[in-house]
Parts: C-alpha cells; structure tokens; sequence
C-alpha cells in the first residue's frame, strides 16, 4: 500500500514497454504533477525520455525520430488533442496511456483518427491521483463543496482520483463513511456506482479480511487544519507552503537566485526522508549535524590540497559533496526561515495556547490567554483570527462564551473584515450543529481516564499535545470499536474482523499533522496498513479558503449572530 | 492486360497462392486457404504459410505495425505476472496496479478503416506499376492507351456529363480526361500528373513489402519484368497525339493524394536524422561502460586490497579503455549538443532541448559512472600493498599455525591417554570387551586425524617456505627495480616521481583542459615555426621548408624516452649524442658548421625562439604536471624554470661544439613507434603514466646537458608530437640531406 511506488510502477512501466530509442512524455497539466511527484528529472532521463511536453502545447515541432509516450487523463479536451495529435503525427509512434477509465467511444474515435497507424499501445494506467508520501496522497482540488453539499465536477474529479487509487493498490474495499455529512456519503455512493460497473476490474483476489474505505468530512475537525505545526513537513506547509513537493522561496528575504524554488521530496532527498516527522527543535540540532558533516567533507579553500592523495580523496567525493552541498544549503535556508517566521509572528506562544484551546477544557484560562495575545502587537491578524476560531469552535456553547468580545479585540486590533467574517464561516464550516462526533470532550471512561493521567503527569511538549481527532477514529477503527451508528457501512455487509487495509479520505482535505498520526500508527500496529488521502492537502491558509470558496460565509452572518446572540443570551 | 508481353501475369486482390481465387480480404483469404488447401501436401503447405506469413508482415511493416505485436506480448507477459503467485499478505514487493488495455478495440475499429485504405493504397500501386513496366516514350500512343485501359476500366463518357471534382459541365472545350489509376472521369484542371520517377520511387519502395502481399502467387521473374524498364532513359519522340504527356501519367486528385501521402511515408522511413545516428552510437558506447566498468572496479577493489588475483597491467589496460568510452561518450554528446547548431534558419528550441537534454543526461552518466572507477594503485603502492597483506596473511597464518598446535596437542594428550587405558589390561581383564573396541576404535581415529595433521602440517610448511622464498624473490625484484628506475630517473626524485604518476589518475576530470591546451599548442606550433623558418632560412635552407621540421622535433621527449631507458647510469653522457638539433644543424646548415660561424645563426635564430619560447610545449607538460607540482622546479632547484635560464645565457650557445658520432644512428635504429608499443604491452605500469615520467625524466636531462654545453637553440625546439619526429627523419631521408650512412 505505498502510493508512491504504485504511480512510479506505472510510469516506468510505459517507459520500458516504449523500448528504447529516445523519448518525449506528452502530458497534461495534471499528469504533469503526478509524474513530477515521482520521479525526477535526472530519474527519468537516464531512461532516455529527453523531452516533456503538454498536450495542449501548440509549439510542438515534427520529430519522427522520438517516440511519444502519452500519459493523460481521459477528459474530453485530452481527447480531442490527441485526436488532432493523431491526425497529423508529430512522433514515430504512440503509447497512450490514460490514468482512468475511457469510454469506448473515445477510443473509437481515436481509432478512426489514426489513419497513419502510428498508435502502438492504448491502456489504462490508474495513476490518478497525486502520490505525496507512500501513505498520503491528494487530489489538489481546493473548493470541492458549495454548501453542505459537492460541486458535482469535484464530485466526478474525486471519485475518479479515489476509484484509481483502489485500482492502482489492487484493493476492491468494503466502504463505509462519516453519517454526519451528506458529501461523505455521496462520494461513497458514487465510488460503489463504479465499483459496481466496472466490475471486471475490480476483481482482485480476495483477502481473508477486505480492504476497508472510510470515507471522512471535514467538517468534523475544523481544528486540526488551523493550528500551528512542530513537525519539519507540517511546518513547512504551514509557514511557507508546499506545492507538489515544491516550496516558494522567494519572498525570503536575501534568498539567492537558484533557491527560489526548492524541491523537498522524501523520495530523493535522505535528510529530509528522516526528517520530515521529527519537530522543529530536532531538526534544529540535525541540521547542526549535517552542517557539521558537510564542513568536515568540505575542502578548505585556503588549504591547497596539498598532496595527491588529498586532491583524489576530494575528487572521490565531489559528486557526494555538491549533493550534499544542495541538500545542506537547502534545508538550512528552509530552517532559517522557519526559524525566522517563528519569532517574527511570536508562533511560540501563539502554539502554546493553540494547543490549550484546542486540547484543554479550561475556559476561564483560555480566554485570559487569548485576551492576552491579542493584545500583542507582534502577533499577526491571521494569527489573532486563527485564535479567535479556534475559541470560538471550542467554546461555542460554553456558558460563558465570550465570543463577541474577542470579535471587538479583534476589530480593535485592526484585523481585516475578511478575517473577521472567516470566524463566523469556520464555526458555519465545522461548528458543534455540523459535527457528528465530539471534538472536545472526552467521550468514555478509558478517554476521561488517559486525559486525567495526562493532566497528572503533564505534556511532555506543549506545542505538539494535540492529537488529531482522525487518531481516534482511526484507533477506535483497528480494534474494532467505530461506532456503527456513527459510521456505517455501504451496504449490507459489515466488517466482521479487525481491518488490515485501510484508506481513509478526507473531503474537504487531510493535514500533514494527520499524514504524521497515520505515519506513526502504520508504524505501531502491526499488521495494519493505513493510506491517507484527502482533496487536498490542507495548511491553515488553504483551509480558510476551503471554507471560503464552500460559500457558507454567506448564511453565516445571521447564523453567527444567532449564535452569538444565543451565547449572550446564556 | 493481354497486350502485355509481360510472361507473370499481375493480378491485384486477395489472391489464394494455391487456386490464384480472387478472395475480397485478407481475412477471407486466410480462411479460405484452411479450409480448402489445409489437406494439400505438407510442403507446399508450409511453403505457403511462409508466404502468408510474410505477406502478413509485410502489411504490417508496410503501415508500420511492428509496435504492435510487441506490445501485444508485452500484456500478455504482464497479465501472467500479474496473477502470478504473489501472496496477497506480502505487501513487498508491491504488484504493479492494475491495468486494462483498450489495444484490441482500438485496433479492430482502426483496422477497419485502415484495411480500406491499404487496399486502395496497394491497388494504386499495382496499378502505377503496371502503367510504368513499358517503355512509354517507345510505345505508340494507341498502344499505350490500349494498356491504360486495359490496367483499369474506364469510366463510360455517358455517364459523367460534369467534371465531379469542379461541377463544371463537360463539352467540346472542356473536355472529359481519364484517371489512369482508378478509371475515373475528371476536367483538365482537375487532373493531376504523376512523373515516372515519382511512380518509380512508389513502386520500387513498396515492392520488398508489397510485392508479397500483393501478389503471393507472383513467380519471381515476373517482379522483375515489371519492373524491366520502367525508367525510360532514351529520348523521349513526341507524340502523334495532342497531349504530351507520355511521360507522366494522369489521375485524378484523389489518387494523387493517397500517392503522395504514402511517398511522404516512405520518405520518412528511409531518413535517418544525424542525431539519431550519434544518439545510437551514444547509447552503445553507454552500454560498452556498463559492461566494463564494474569488471573494471572488481580487479581494481582487489587490486588496492593487495591481491594479486589480477595483473596491474590488464587492469591498467582496462581502465584506458573504459577512459577512452567516456571520452567517446563525451565527444558524442557534445556533437550532439552543438548539432545544426549553425544552421540558418536555426532549429526549433524543441530539437535544442532535445539535444541539451542528451547532452546532459551524457554528463550525469559520465559523472556518475567515471567517479565510480577507483584509482588504480602505482607499481610501488603495489609492492607495499601486497607486502602489507602477506604480512597479514602472515599473522593470520600463524595464528592459525598456533591454533592448530593447540589442538594437536590436545590430541595427542587424549591419544596417549586413550592408549594406556586400552593398553590396560584392567579393562579387558574385567571382559568390558565392548569398551575395549571403541576405545581402540577411538584410538585409531585420533591416531588418524593426528596423522593427517601431520602431513598438513608438513605439506603448510613446505608451502610457506615456498612462499616465503616467493616474497624474498619479489622483494629482490622490487629492490631491483627501484635501483633501475632510481638510475632513470637520477635527476627526479622519487617523490616527484610518484606524484607526476598520480597526476594522470586524476587526469580524466582534466580531460578536456589538457586536451584543449594540446591541440592550442599544435596550432601555436605552426604559427610558431614560421618565424623560425625564416630565422634558418638565413642560415641554409631546411630540409624542408614547410613546418613540419618543427613539429619533427616535437620528437625528443619520445624520442629520449625511447633511448634513456637503455642508458646507463648518466642520462648526461647520453643525452648530447641525442640531441636532434645537432643533426639538424648538421644537415640544414652544414656550411654554418664549416665556416664556423657561430654567431651568424645565433642572433637570426634569437627571435624565433622567443616565439617559440611561448608555446613551448614544456609549459604544456608545466600545465598539465601543474597539479602535481612541477616536476622541474624540484630537480633543478635553482633554476625553476629551465628556459628562462637558457635564455639568460644566449651568447654561450652557438659555441657548442658538434658531438663526436653521430647521434642518429641511435636514433633511426630504435623507431620509438615499436618501443612505444612494446612498452604498452609489456609495461608493469599504466603505460602512460611511465612513458610521461621518463619523458619528464629525459627532457630534464636533455635541458640539463643542453645547459651545459650552451646550446640554447635545442632546447627551443622540443615538442611533444611523436608523430612528427618519424616524419621529419624519413622526410629527410628521402631529400639526401641525411648524414646517416657516413658512419
């Protein structure tokens, strides 16, 4: 169940069946990230694909001598260029490989378009998705409901993504979803509907246990997606953003030219593939380590290597050393800026009480601490509202709610109307009516028990005490305690026995915090295998705009009113 | 058809080989064929089903389907895998995901409409090919309409009133004209013409692939009547008739197209761009590394661990080899890279990238793999390795040795135990007959194995004197090596020595900067040696008056090298009778000789020796020795670099003396082309790096000798061009001028 390695098989896959001789990868602009998350450049050169082109490019020359292997998704566009494609063709030959089902009508007029036979293979390869981690994968979709309910093109785009994923790991799954939301189950229809169409697919050989999909909301944990992250990955997507793998210097100041863009990528990049888990301080005296490492590696310039045998030794090394030389100057700028987010926008203390907001029941503590930042001229109106949204989702209906009061402190703080109209649409997004579980308190005698002892013996670290409510479910899941009233099955038949196989998919999009839990529960129970996906991978920003772009922001103003109204009222 | 005197009749169609049955398609045909000839005899069956087998072939090739069948048994193959037994609990490896392949489909709705287009492409073909197989320009025009429409029934004029490509009405004027491939009817502005060569490259193309499909039943011959002739070299008579085009054959736009198309796909067949053909030598040469270099790096790993599994010569050969594929693999890609580079208009930025990317990729192979190849230890490193791990053998052994003692005695300590307890009588006394027997039979094993210890021990100690005496051998060898290479080498020091041999295992990094200078000096040189011409042009006239000369002295670094090796202990005493530039003086300026004018070609040679001073090709060796530390700077000591010395001291130069005996006769009789290659086969050392200290050795001493006797002109001239020294002897030779013979 290593989501990465299934994609990378299917595109080396069309590689080798391509033979040799040289190659050009046509490819649209989706498959161009899905290729891009596993494979790199010099990867995939030494198989003697030596050029990359997009479909819809028009500034395409005539090569015969190339080959043309096709790696695209079957929309209708696609099909059209690459009818025009076949028409006149620019290649020797094709390999078409579609990343999800085509209908057989596309492929008839494919056919009837090639009147130069130059169409050597027509396949499906489910390489549907983006493959992120080996157990974390999405579908970049940003926005993916109006409402409650799905944007019926998302709808499609997921259930396509979600159907290849089984597909591409060979699992027919046994699906059950979150009843609370209404998308949950619609995706879990849908992705049924094509199970059961395209039947002769799906037939895998049976597993004593069957796969498990549990189809997830988001709704249900708003808090995950707005708290401040200490593991370097999560980190880095919240301070600076990830992309396919790829981070956005520039707006670090001082950055020098070639470190724009970096490229943090597990696959080829070994400190960061040991690192991206570990939390901020770790790393801290990791990279010391590298540093370290490289500077006992690195040449002295002044020193004029001064025998042979030093200047071989140097040579040896060279390709190590300027590997290494990238790898070290990358990730102490990635660090540094990390570093210097941290204390420009005070994150320390803004985390700390993050985490008492989102994992202690003190309320009295909490809005005094809260009160307090925003007070602090140092923290930014996104921190501040970040602040006020995470109160606001756990004291919703606490007696003393003190919700319009903070909204005040923040207008007198000067935090923008945006920001201010984002607390109401949160609390609409992923407030107590939406949710189908409790988020906040504990909900049997075992739970009241362990966060007693917690409280006993305190955190060991209070900028990571939080655990995702995902970790619950999931924990619950594998010793067979998900509630059935909450989670039901598709279906007539339930799972008898533990599960082995599961994939959890989060509408609405998953966190690197949650990819981590997954990460460390793969790790400590044996004999399961969890993959995480999501339509996209979440850092607060992007969550925001999720709960922006869901159109709820709108209704939200009386409703928030109404709540708060309610709340006064108490 | 009839009027043709053709012998092999030309049928087109589905043509059953057997009953020559018109069949309507391929398919049908093969049917037909298994179910009425399946009985027939087995030769001829097998004959035929070559034939449809090829024909089967060449219809693929003809529209290039060679794809296909390979990707179809490249899914089969991929199906048995993936069903194959992996367990569904063993998630390592991980299977590849699932698949579903639309190639049938698509293939039968292509099939069906390019079977269509194949069929009339192919008829087209025939058709043209039996319009082309007379001789047109010979053949009166009622004949060849007779033919025409023999090969094709004419549409009726009756039937067509308007042009059906125009609209345009027919009449007296516009007339109706015929299309001689498909017969059809069309006006004059809409006919098109085909000329006989273009016929001809359509026919003659398709016919490897065609002729076969086609027309199975064709004997051979009859290919080659149809084709007899059909270029129509003699002069073309006009003919009777209004129309004079002969030589060219009507149609109608249709047919032209499909024509042209089909010759477009032959075109492309047949071109074969450069950069495919550097591209496949690139990828042999890639595969040639990947051969070599990991035997490479195994002889080398146990090379520096200090086995002598494998002999540091092959293994020095190997790595030049392995060198000089890079340095292809290099050259290649870099041609690649500037390919059409010049061309105006220049290429599309794709081909650029294309070629940046080979290029590239060409790079990272060489940095990836080149770095791979450890360095090879030097002939001395050798020896101290090899020592080193005898040593350790040493220990091991007799660690070993003392091990084994233990034990030995410990048996023995049991046989002697074991013996007077079986010797007792008390035992047999008491009737323990039993204990008795296995004891004796203990005892027998124990004085076995002692036995056998024995002799082991014996035949180990025999063999370690063996070695031993092996080592003593070796080392004198060694010993004795260094005191030859320490008298070759009097003037360099061993230190300098073994850096100037590392230096070349650093050199492949270097390859293009000591390559670069090289080729700048040989440019320098000619440029160089026009100046220096003229300046001996004052004194006589050369030997020959081209460059060459100059670049014939490039000969002393090999050519000492070839004679120092011989020489004993004092390179020095050797060196003035080596000196080329005696003879050249000898044989270009015997009369500055006679007249002893020593002054006269000193000051006219000054100033050409400055030039040459420039691009004296020791700053080359300077250069590349650079990294090693220069060799020069040490021996000499005071005098850091050697030229500049020599030039200090010009006046002293011309009043050298000749040398008594003549220094060629060395010379010729030891061709430095022969040593040079028996040393490449024979030399311990990665010959290079031998051949360049010696060199460096030699040039030393000829500076050294050259100081001393004041002559600075000859140490102007040196050149590391082998090559150019034969020339410059055998061109002398043949112009007389060569003073050999006298002694």
């Amino acid at each position: 169940m290593n989501v990465v390695f299934a994609v990378k098989q299917y595109i080396s896959k069309m590689i080798e069946d391509s033979g040799p001789g040289m190659k050009v990868l046509l490819m649209d602009k989706e498959t161009t990230g899905i290729v891009s998350m596993v494979y790199t450049q010099s990867e995939i050169l030494q198989k003697e694909v030596y050029l990359f082109e997009r479909i819809d490019s028009q500034n395409r020359e005539i090569m015969k001598h190339l080959k043309a292997i096709c790696f695209l998704r079957p929309t209708k566009e696609n099909v059209d260029y690459l009818i025009q494609e076949l028409r006149r063709p620019k290649y020797s030959i094709y390999f078409i490989y579609f990343s999800n089902v085509i209908s057989k009508s596309d492929v008839k007029s494919l056919a009837e378009a090639d009147e130069q036979e130059v169409v050597a293979e027509v396949q499906e390869f489910y390489g549907d998705y983006i493959a992120v981690n080996p157990h974390l994968f999405s579908l970049n979709i940003l926005g993916c409901c109006q409402g409650r309910n799905w944007d019926p093109v998302q709808l499609s785009r997921t259930t396509q993504g979600l159907t290849a994923l089984l597909l591409s790991l060979k699992k027919c799954p046994m699906i059950c979803y979150q009843l609370s939301s209404e998308a949950a189950k619609r995706l879990a229809e849908c992705v049924k509907q094509v199970i059961t169409k395209e039947y002769e697919l799906f037939e895998f050989r049976r597993t004593e246990v069957p796969p498990l999909l549990l189809i997830l909301d988001r709704c249900d944990d708003a808090i995950t997606p707005l708290l401040n992250q200490w593991t370097y990955q999560a980190m880095v997507h919240e301070l600076l953003g990830i992309n396919n793998n790829r981070i956005d210097l520039s707006r670090v100041p001082g950055i020098s030219k070639d470190l724009r863009e970096v490229v943090l990528s597990a696959e080829n990049d070994e400190f960061y593939a040991n690192n991206m888990y570990l939390n901020f301080a770790e790393i801290g005296s990791n990279i010391k380590n590298l540093m370290e490492d490289f500077q006992k590696k690195k040449p002295k310039e002044q020193q004029k290597l001064e025998s042979i045998a030093d200047m071989k030794a140097f040579v040896e090394n060279y390709p190590q050393f300027k590997k290494m030389s990238g790898t070290v100057s990358k990730h102490v700028t990635v660090v540094g800026e990390l570093s210097r987010l941290v204390s420009e926008r005070n994150l320390l203390e803004v985390s700390e009480v993050e985490q008492e907001l989102a994992c202690q029941n003190d309320h009295s503590s909490a809005l005094q601490n809260v009160k307090r930042l925003l007070q602090n001229p140092r923290v930014t109106e996104f921190d501040a509202a970040r602040l006020v949204m995470l109160y606001a989702l756990h004291y919703e209906r606490h007696s003393s709610n003190s919700l319009p009061g903070l909204m005040m402190d923040l207008r007198n703080k000067g935090v923008s109307e945006k920001y201010r109209k984002l607390v109401s649409a949160v609390i609409e997004y992923g407030g107590k009516r939406v949710r189908g579980s409790d988020l906040f308190s504990p909900k049997d005698a075992v739970a009241i028990t362990k966060q007693f002892l917690k409280g006993l013996k305190g955190v060991e670290n209070v900028y990571t005490q939080h655990q995702p409510f995902l970790h619950e479910t999931l924990d619950h899941l594998i010793k067979g305690k998900l509630k059935e009233n909450l989670y039901p099955y598709l279906g007539p038949s339930t799972l008898r026995d533990r599960p082995q196989d599961i994939i959890v998919f989060i509408i609405g999009g998953a966190t690197y915090e949650e990819a981590l839990t997954v990460y460390n529960l793969n790790r400590t129970t044996p004999g399961v295998r969890i993959v995480l996906g999501g339509t996209t991978v979440h850092n607060t920003k992007s969550f925001l705009e999720e709960v922006l772009a869901s159109g709820l922001h709108s209704r939200s103003k009386e409703s928030s009113q109404v709540t708060s109204r309610s709340a006064s009222r108490r | 058809m009839a009027s043709l005197d053709d012998p092999g009749e030309v049928r087109e169609g589905f043509l059953c080989p057997l009953c020559l049955k018109d069949l309507q398609s391929f398919y049908q045909l093969q049917s037909h064929y298994e179910e009425e000839h399946s009985g027939e005899d087995r030769d001829v069956k097998g004959q035929i089903k070559s034939l449809v087998q090829k024909a089967r072939k060449a219809k693929n090739r003809l529209l290039k389907r060679e794809g296909d069948d390979r990707a179809e048994s490249g899914t089969q193959g991929y199906e048995s895998f993936s069903y194959g037994g992996v367990d569904p609990y063993m998630w390592e490896p991980q299977e590849l995901g699932a698949m579903r392949s639309h190639l049938s489909d698509f293939k039968k709705h292509r099939a069906a409409r390019i079977d269509h287009y194949v069929v009339e492409v192919n008829k087209l073909i025939i058709r043209l090919e039996k319009l082309t197989a007379f001789d047109r320009t010979n053949t009166e025009s009622a004949k060849i309409r007779a033919i025409e429409k023999s090969v094709v029934p004419w549409v009726n004029d009756q039937d067509v009133p308007f042009c059906p490509d125009c609209g345009n009405k027919f009449s007296i004027r516009n007339r109706r004209h015929h299309c001689r491939l498909c017969g059809s009817i069309m006006c004059k502005k809409c006919m098109e013409l085909i000329s006989l060569p273009l016929a001809n490259k359509l026919t003659s193309a398709s016919k490897d692939s065609l002729s076969a499909h086609t027309s199975p039943s064709q004997s051979p011959n009859s290919v080659h009547g149809s084709r007899r002739g059909s270029i129509s070299s003699v002069s073309s008579v006009s003919s009777v008739l209004d129309e004079k085009d002969d030589d060219r054959i009507r149609c109608c736009t249709h047919c032209k197209d499909t024509l042209l198309k089909r010759e477009q796909q032959i075109d492309e067949k047949e071109r074969t761009p450069d950069i495919v053909r550097l591209y496949e030598k690139l990828r042999l040469c890639m595969e040639k590394v990947d051969q070599k270099a990991p035997e490479y790096i195994k002889m080398a790993a146990s090379l520096n661990a200090g086995e002598t599994t494998y002999s540091l010569e092959h293994a020095g050969d190997l790595r030049v080899e392995v060198q000089k594929v890079y340095e292809l693999i290099d050259a290649l890609s870099k041609k690649i890279l500037t390919l059409d580079m010049k061309q105006d208009p220049p290429p599309h930025p794709n081909t650029l990238r294309l070629q940046r990317m080979i290029r590239y990729s060409a790079t990272l192979f060489v940095q990836e793999k080149l770095l791979g190849l450890m360095s090879l230890p030097t002939k001395e490193q050798f020896e101290e390795l090899k020592q080193k791990r005898k040593q350790e053998m040493e220990q091991k052994r007799i660690l070993e040795r003392q091990a084994a003692l233990e034990s030995q005695r410990r048996l023995e300590e049991r046989r002697s135990d074991l013996a007077s307890r079986a010797t007792n009588g008390e035992a047999k006394a008491a009737g323990r007959t039993d204990e008795v027997r296995t004891l004796q039979e203990n005892l027998r094993q124990l004085q076995d194995e002692y036995d056998q210890q024995q002799t082991e021990k014996a035949i180990a100690l025999s063999r370690r004197q063996a070695e031993e005496e092996d080592l003593q051998r070796e080392q004198l060898q060694v010993l004795r090596e260094r005191e030859r290479e320490r008298e070759q080498g009097q003037a360099a020091s061993l230190h300098t020595r073994t850096r100037s041999l590392d230096f070349r295992e650093i050199r492949p990094f270097q390859l293009e900067p000591s390559r670069e200078p090289r080729t700048h000096l040989a440019h320098a040189l000619d440029l160089g040696s026009s100046p220096a011409r003229s300046g001996t042009a004052t004194k006589t006239s050369p030997p020959s008056s081209a460059p060459e000369p100059f670049r014939g002295w490039s000969g002393p670094p090999a050519l000492g090298q070839e004679f120092l090796p011989q020489s004993t202990a004092s390179p020095r005493s050797e060196a003035p009778s080596l000196n080329p530039f005696d003879e050249e003086e000898d044989l270009a300026s015997p009369s500055a000789e006679d007249t002893a004018n020593p002054p006269a070609p000193e000051p006219s040679l000054g100033p050409p020796a400055c030039v040459l001073r420039e691009y004296n090709p020791f700053e080359e060796e300077d250069e590349e020795d650079a990294v090693a530390g220069n060799p020069f700077t040490k021996p000499d000591g005071p005098a850091p670099n050697p030229f500049e010395e020599e030039d200090e001291h010009p006046p002293r130069t011309p009043a050298s003396p000749p040398v008594p005996g003549n220094p060629f006769e060395e010379a010729p009789c030891t061709n430095p082309f022969e040593e040079e290659s028996d040393g490449g086969q024979e030399g311990a050392e990665p010959i290079e790096e031998e051949l360049l200290l010696q060199q460096i050795d030699n040039i030393k001493a000829y500076i050294f000798d050259a100081k001393q006797c004041g002559r600075l002109d000859e140490v102007e001239f040196k050149v590391p061009a082998r090559l150019g020294w034969r020339n410059w002897l055998f061109g002398a030779v043949h112009l007389g001028a060569f003073p050999v013979t006298a002694e």
